[in-house]
């Protein structure tokens, strides 16, 4: 077995076990933190492949919570069909959006996707028959037998698996080649035959499909959906743990939106002004840490390759 | 419905209008030329109107105030362009990234330093209260910013339009490898773009927030609607930030009183028509 396969096997292992050796609380937070991997993984899955980062990547996956809020609140559903009416909301959300950007590029996609993200933060606000205004909606309950944070654990760790398994899938198909073509050279990828704005849309809504998931572990985790969920910063905890784990890997986004999700919760426990810190870790890391964790981890080991086998790195 | 609530809400949306000029100008000069998406614009906005205030309170002159915020704010650019973005000019992700790290630590540090009140700008005895003509009665502040957006609006047309360094502004936005292969510091010229930018935006600020809000967490609202702005009038073209001002500003108050739960809608569906069918916007050019 490689090593690329067997480190990730290992890591799921002592992730899998945590229940035995934490107490409630870190295992919430790595509950919580589950939530916005999976949400980073969708922002990585066009941001890290095609280059093309949605800047307002919450604002699906609190479509989803809601989804999930009105589902269960105003109707009064059972939960496979909340959770159906979540996805659907996320889907319906990327269907529209992904028409927005079918021909934006480079900076021009940017500043769309955030515009998105906060026009639903807005909407969330305004539309307060739907939505509950500012106090969002509450009293959400979970299903029972996700009732207890062990199971809870389990289930956002097997939400956050089964967003990992989608996007592997995607990006070792030939929709995954495509879309690092369109990072590479569109205009190439146009002269071969492929439909650019299709393909932009096509993995818009696919990647939103994801955040709908994080969005279902989200408003099960809090038993609430709010404002925030959509906002500017949660959007951008979801950028910053890509950016931080590592850009377009598999195992990067989640590596940084556990180490983010932690540190927020073990900090604002001792300072106030988290945002001021989070805002400082994103101004850090795209001076200094550009590649990310599995960037470094990966210069790290090659050295330390080199060193046993005093072999140069072959080029890759 | 009489027709002089109509002319308020009018006046109204073009007070707003006015201070979404001042953002949406120097964010689409920024935009145009640097190819940057300044995500702390809202936060200069903010910390402008923050910083303005309080030097009108410490030297009790109003007009210093302005001229305080556009300074103070001017510096302040000047810091971030040569400190943080000179690192990483022209890689469009990261530029965004950071300053979009820079705008929630400054929204969060404004919270620290002036608390998490509303503050209103304290004003002269000849702009506080209302104006009456032919019967009908606005009140003066309103009007003071409009008349501002205005002087500001056709001062900066006019240097854009008719001097040298206008020139080289709109060469640039129009292909700035061009432009510096003529020898020109095209560096020079983003960093000038930058803090003339900021100061706009704190020159906002002071005129307009206490209108629209200056609470920290505000800026948020008024970024998005600086950027729909753009989006609407199309990207580096003044013109275009000036109508897509006057639409989003007057659509906006409008939308927001007749049905305000779906008053984002109103921004929202003009956005999407302009995104699918002309990318560019109304007055921007093919790219």
């Amino acid at each position: 077995m490689s090593r690329r396969t067997l480190v990730p096997l290992l890591l799921l292992l002592v992730v899998a076990m945590l229940p035995l050796a934490v107490n409630p609380f870190i295992l919430n937070v790595f509950a919580l933190s589950f939530a916005i991997a999976v949400l980073a993984t969708s922002i990585d899955l066009t941001g890290g492949y095609s280059g093309l980062m949605s800047l307002g990547q919450a604002g699906i996956m609190a479509s989803s919570a809601y989804g999930v809020g009105i589902a269960a609140t105003r109707y009064g559903l059972g939960y496979p069909l909340q959770i159906l009416a979540g996805l659907l909301a996320a889907i319906f959300v990327s269907l529209l959006f992904g028409v927005m950007i079918m021909r934006a590029s480079g900076i021009q996609y940017l500043m769309v996707t955030l515009a998105q993200g906060m026009i639903v933060w807005g909407l969330s606000i305004r539309m307060y028959s739907l939505t509950g205004g500012e106090n969002g909606i509450k009293g959400i309950e979970r299903p029972p037998f996700l009732d207890g944070d062990i199971p809870f654990f389990y289930f956002s760790l097997g939400v956050l698996l089964l967003a990992l398994l989608i996007k592997w899938l995607i990006t070792r198909s030939p929709l995954g080649l495509a879309l690092r073509g369109l990072k590479d050279s569109a205009v190439r990828l146009n002269m071969i035959g492929y439909n650019i704005a299709f393909l932009k849309f096509y993995s818009f809504v696919l990647s939103g499909a994801l955040a709908g998931l994080a969005g279902i572990i989200l408003v099960y985790y809090n038993r609430l959906i709010s404002p925030p969920a959509a906002g500017f910063t949660m959007s951008g905890k979801g950028v910053l743990a890509v950016l931080l784990g590592g850009i377009g890997t598999l195992i990067g986004p989640v590596l940084g939106a556990v180490i983010i999700t932690y540190v927020e919760n073990f900090l604002s426990g001792y300072v106030a002004r988290w945002p001021t810190i989070l805002g400082l870790i994103f101004v850090l890391a795209v001076l200094f840490a550009r590649t990310g964790i599995i960037g470094a981890l990966e210069g790290i080991t090659g050295r330390i390759t080199r060193l046993v086998t005093g072999r140069e790195r072959s080029s890759t | 419905m009489p027709p002089k609530f109509f002319l308020t809400l009018f006046l109204n949306g073009l007070s707003l209008s006015a201070l979404l000029y001042f953002m949406a100008a120097g964010l689409t000069l920024i935009f145009g030329l640097m190819r940057l998406v300044n995500l702390a614009h809202g936060a200069f906005y903010l910390l402008g109107g923050l910083v303005g205030i309080s030097v009108i309170e410490i030297t009790g002159s109003f007009w210093l105030g302005f001229v305080g915020a556009a300074v103070l704010m001017a510096a302040f650019g000047l810091f971030v362009d040569q400190v943080l973005l000179k690192f990483i000019r022209g890689e469009e992700l990261p530029e965004v990234l950071l300053t979009w790290g820079l705008g929630i630590m400054l929204s969060d540090l404004a919270i620290l330093i002036w608390g998490g009140q509303p503050t209103l700008v304290p004003k002269p005895d000849y702009l506080s209260g209302t104006l009456s003509m032919w019967g009908f009665q606005y009140p003066r502040f309103r009007l003071f910013i409009v008349v501002m957006a205005v002087i500001v609006g056709v001062a900066l047309h006019l240097l854009l339009g008719r001097t040298r360094i206008g020139a080289l502004v709109r060469a640039g936005v129009d292909d700035r490898e061009m432009v510096a292969s003529l020898g020109v510091n095209i560096n020079a010229v983003f960093t000038g773009v930058f803090v003339f930018g900021a100061a706009l935006a704190g020159l906002g600020g002071v005129t307009a927030g206490p209108l629209v809000g200056l609470l920290p967490g505000d800026e948020g609202r008024v970024l998005l609607l600086a950027l729909s702005v753009i989006i609407i009038g199309g990207a580096g073209n003044l013109t275009g930030a000036l109508v897509g001002s006057l639409f989003v500003g007057v659509m906006t108050i409008y939308s927001q009183t007749f049905f305000p739960e779906f008053a984002l809608f109103s921004l929202f569906g003009p956005m999407a028509l302009i995104l699918v069918f002309r990318p560019q916007g109304l007055l921007g050019r093919k790219p």
